[in-house]
């Protein structure tokens, strides 16, 4: 038997998990694209019609939510990594110090948030903001806090978007914590004591040694989280489904609207599709270049 | 060596679908169970509990065992759509009413125009009820409940503040609500308010109690004339409406200003805590009054009206799904359940049984409070029209809120509720 029909046989074996793959990932990407160019409505099975680029049509010009949905889905992005990394890093060089102790302990604890599933995390968080019978009405109220009891923090125009940003950080940055404190632990601890004999600051340490140490991994974790956030439906439906009045709705929950309200999945799907674009333009390339220019420094 | 492991490849990839196949092939010829999905949870209702009961008593009876999966009606709404999707489904879906028009057109339910025919208890159950579970002649379901809305109040309160009856209409109501709207317990902030209703975004309620309003204002939703529908309501009709909810909300204030957005549940945990008066509920309202200190005061009357009564008689129906592998007999045990003392057996406590001769069951209470009053406004119950009404309902809340949050005139949200209304019945119903 000669070496090619060996590798064959090799190959054989991953045909299972190709086909799993196959089945699981490219099939509803394919159908995601194929409904994104046909007017297709659940209610009406028999007027299904291509229409090429009519739904990105109809989404980019006559969408009376397009904007709103979009800038809200931009602003709950951003904010939200924004914010994830900032408490990821401190708490991740809290954690890191030599003069915290029982640091596995903490940790754990950092990570209860994130080890919660997310509907159990919506729904408590919708518990303890409900206004009058809530835990943190009631704490404000017990501070004194004149009206506490009735301040409505997911129905009130003005504060749902913080709210909900905040319920998603709080529920996302133990992964940056446990991520960028394993990228600490990589950094050589004789740099840090070099630099110290040399006169360095600990600003200057963390500027000339930490920052370019964790480079690599802040990348690789801000921009996956950028396009986690950027397509997360769940954390926003389950504690304000996109109200009040389209305050936090955002393009995922556009879509479930357009395919579990109304039916015109065709149409939910070219929001879908336009999801993917986005990220794949942004921050596809730059997550590329910064790779490539990483690689060769 | 290259068959052997060719050989093992094929072996491996062929028992599971064998295995599948045989299986699918046995539910078909005896079903071993049925899978039944529905919202009847023993966790939270008395009437969940009978259910349990009774499918155990199926499966001694028959040895079919009922596969009881059970969802809040959000999640089963959409569980149902997607497993349609993928060519999956239960043998039976329990189903809202307004249901059955949506999911009889995507080809989810089995059309049982001719089991229902043949069936010897079809009679006993109403033609107001058959028609929710009918679309274009065809029949899709049993109604199983067949339950009104009415006002749930606090006699005890009622009585406290020397109001003798109920509210019987909107100006009643509202002064009503604007007397039991007090600081109780003098620290200087109200925390006992008249009246509640829903008005979420993506409220299941706060479409169900807009439509009592305008119905009770003359109007309807919509209307079926020859070429389709059309709109069924004047925007004088939706001004009266949205004007009701602005009073009770910024003139009276009389329904608590923290109570934007609420839906049902908030809603019922505010009249069982004590801190709402009255609201318009269903006969569910009797396992929390069963469980609550000041239950035994709760009372319920017709809801009050501004032109003409009216209230929402919400028909559930139980269907068969087309993906079901046994649906003999899936019929078998839905008419067994659906037999006169099964089906009073377990709607004691959430919603009246469908059936007309219900009162002849040795099961049937007849209690003025949580029977009586529901039985008496059954004439005045309407039903939702049978399209698919999503995005009027999203419509209904979204001007309620507009107007709640005082971003427009209640003039203003009815003008863009009846445009868009009538857009959407153009472009996606007629």
């Amino acid at each position: 038997m000669n070496a090619k029909s060996q590798y064959w046989g090799h190959y054989l074996y991953l045909l299972p998990l190709f086909i799993v793959v196959l089945l699981m990932n490219i099939y509803p990407f394919l159908e995601g694209l194929r409904l994104s160019v046909f007017s297709e409505n659940l209610l009406r099975p028999l007027d299904d019609h291509f229409v090429g680029f009519g739904n990105f049509v109809r989404l980019f010009t006559q969408e009376p939510l397009f904007i709103k949905t979009l800038v809200n889905s931009l602003i709950f992005t951003v904010v939200s990594v924004f914010f994830e990394y900032l408490c990821g890093l401190g708490s991740a060089l809290l954690l890191s110090s030599r003069r915290v102790r029982m640091t596995n302990g903490l940790k754990a604890i950092v990570l209860l948030p994130w080890a919660v599933p997310i509907a159990v995390n919506a729904l408590i968080w919708r518990f303890m903001l409900s206004p009058n019978f809530g835990f943190i009405n009631q704490l404000l109220h017990q501070f004194g806090i004149s009206g506490a009891l009735t301040i409505n923090w997911l129905n009130s125009i003005g504060l749902a978007m913080g709210v909900v940003i905040f319920v998603n950080v709080w529920r996302s940055f133990p992964f940056f914590t446990i991520t960028l404190s394993a990228g600490l632990s990589t950094i050589p601890r004789n740099l840090y004591e070099a630099a110290e004999v040399d006169g360095a600051g600990p600003l200057r340490r963390f500027v000339h040694i930490t920052v370019p140490g964790l480079k690599n991994i802040s990348l690789v974790i801000v921009v996956f989280h950028l396009i986690w956030t950027f397509i997360n439906f769940d954390v926003i439906y389950l504690l304000t489904a996109g109200g009040p009045l389209r305050s936090t709705e955002v393009l995922p929950t556009l879509l479930y609207e357009y395919a579990f309200t109304r039916f015109e999945i065709g149409y939910a799907a070219s929001i879908g599709v336009f999801l993917f674009l986005v990220l794949s333009l942004t921050v596809g390339p730059v997550y590329t270049r910064l790779s490539s220019t990483e690689t060769r420094s | 060596m290259c068959r052997t492991k060719l050989l093992i490849l094929i072996t491996a990839l062929a028992v599971p679908t064998l295995s599948f196949a045989s299986g699918a092939q046995e539910a078909d010829s005896a079903p071993s169970s049925i899978s039944y999905w529905n919202v009847f949870d023993p966790a939270i209702s008395q009437d969940g509990e009978r259910h349990v009961e009774k499918y155990d008593e199926y499966e001694e009876n028959t040895g079919i065992e009922v596969d009881n999966d059970i969802q809040v009606y959000g999640d089963l709404r959409q569980r149902l759509i997607v497993s349609n999707q993928a060519q999956d489904g239960p043998d039976i879906q329990h189903m809202l009413g307004e249901w059955v028009y949506e999911m009889s057109q995507m080809g989810m339910l089995v059309d049982i125009t001719e089991r229902v025919e043949a069936w010897e208890h079809a009679d006993s159950f109403p033609d107001s009820a058959w028609n929710v579970a009918t679309v274009d002649g065809q029949i899709y379901g049993i109604p199983s409940v067949a339950s009104a809305r009415t006002l749930v109040y606090r006699e005890d309160v009622f009585e406290e503040n020397g109001i003798s009856a109920p509210p019987e209409t909107w100006e009643e109501l509202r002064e009503v609500a604007r007397e039991l709207t007090m600081d109780t317990d003098d620290d200087g902030e109200i925390d006992q308010y008249g009246f509640a209703f829903a008005s979420s975004s993506d409220a299941i309620r706060g479409p169900q109690e807009f439509a009592v309003h305008l119905w009770s204002t003359g109007g309807n939703f919509v209307t079926e004339d020859g070429d389709g529908w059309t709109v069924g309501f004047t925007e004088d009709q939706a001004e009266q409406v949205f004007q009701f909810y602005y009073d009770l909300m910024h003139v009276d204030e009389s329904v608590p200003p923290y109570s934007l957005g609420w839906e049902y549940q908030e809603l019922d945990d505010a009249f069982e805590a004590g801190s709402v008066m009255m609201t318009q509920n269903g006969r569910w309202m009797r396992n929390r009054a069963e469980r609550t200190e000041h239950g035994e005061s709760w009372q319920t009357a017709p809801y009050p009206y501004h032109s003409e009564p009216a209230t929402y008689l919400e028909v559930k129906v139980e269907g068969l799904n087309v993906h079901g592998t046994s649906p003999d007999a899936a019929w078998d045990f839905l008419t067994w359940l659906m037999d006169r003392d099964n089906l009073v057996y377990i709607s004691q406590t959430d919603n009246l049984p469908a059936r007309t001769d219900s009162s002849d069951s040795e099961y049937w209470v007849d209690d003025p409070t949580w029977t009586g009053t529901f039985v008496d406004v059954v004439p005045d119950g309407r039903s939702m029209p049978p399209i698919s009404m999503g995005a009027i309902f999203d419509y209904s809340m979204e001007y309620v809120q507009e107007v709640l949050y005082e971003r427009m005139e209640p003039a203003e949200a009815a003008e863009g509720f009846y445009e868009s209304v009538e857009s959407y019945l153009e472009q996606s119903v007629n």
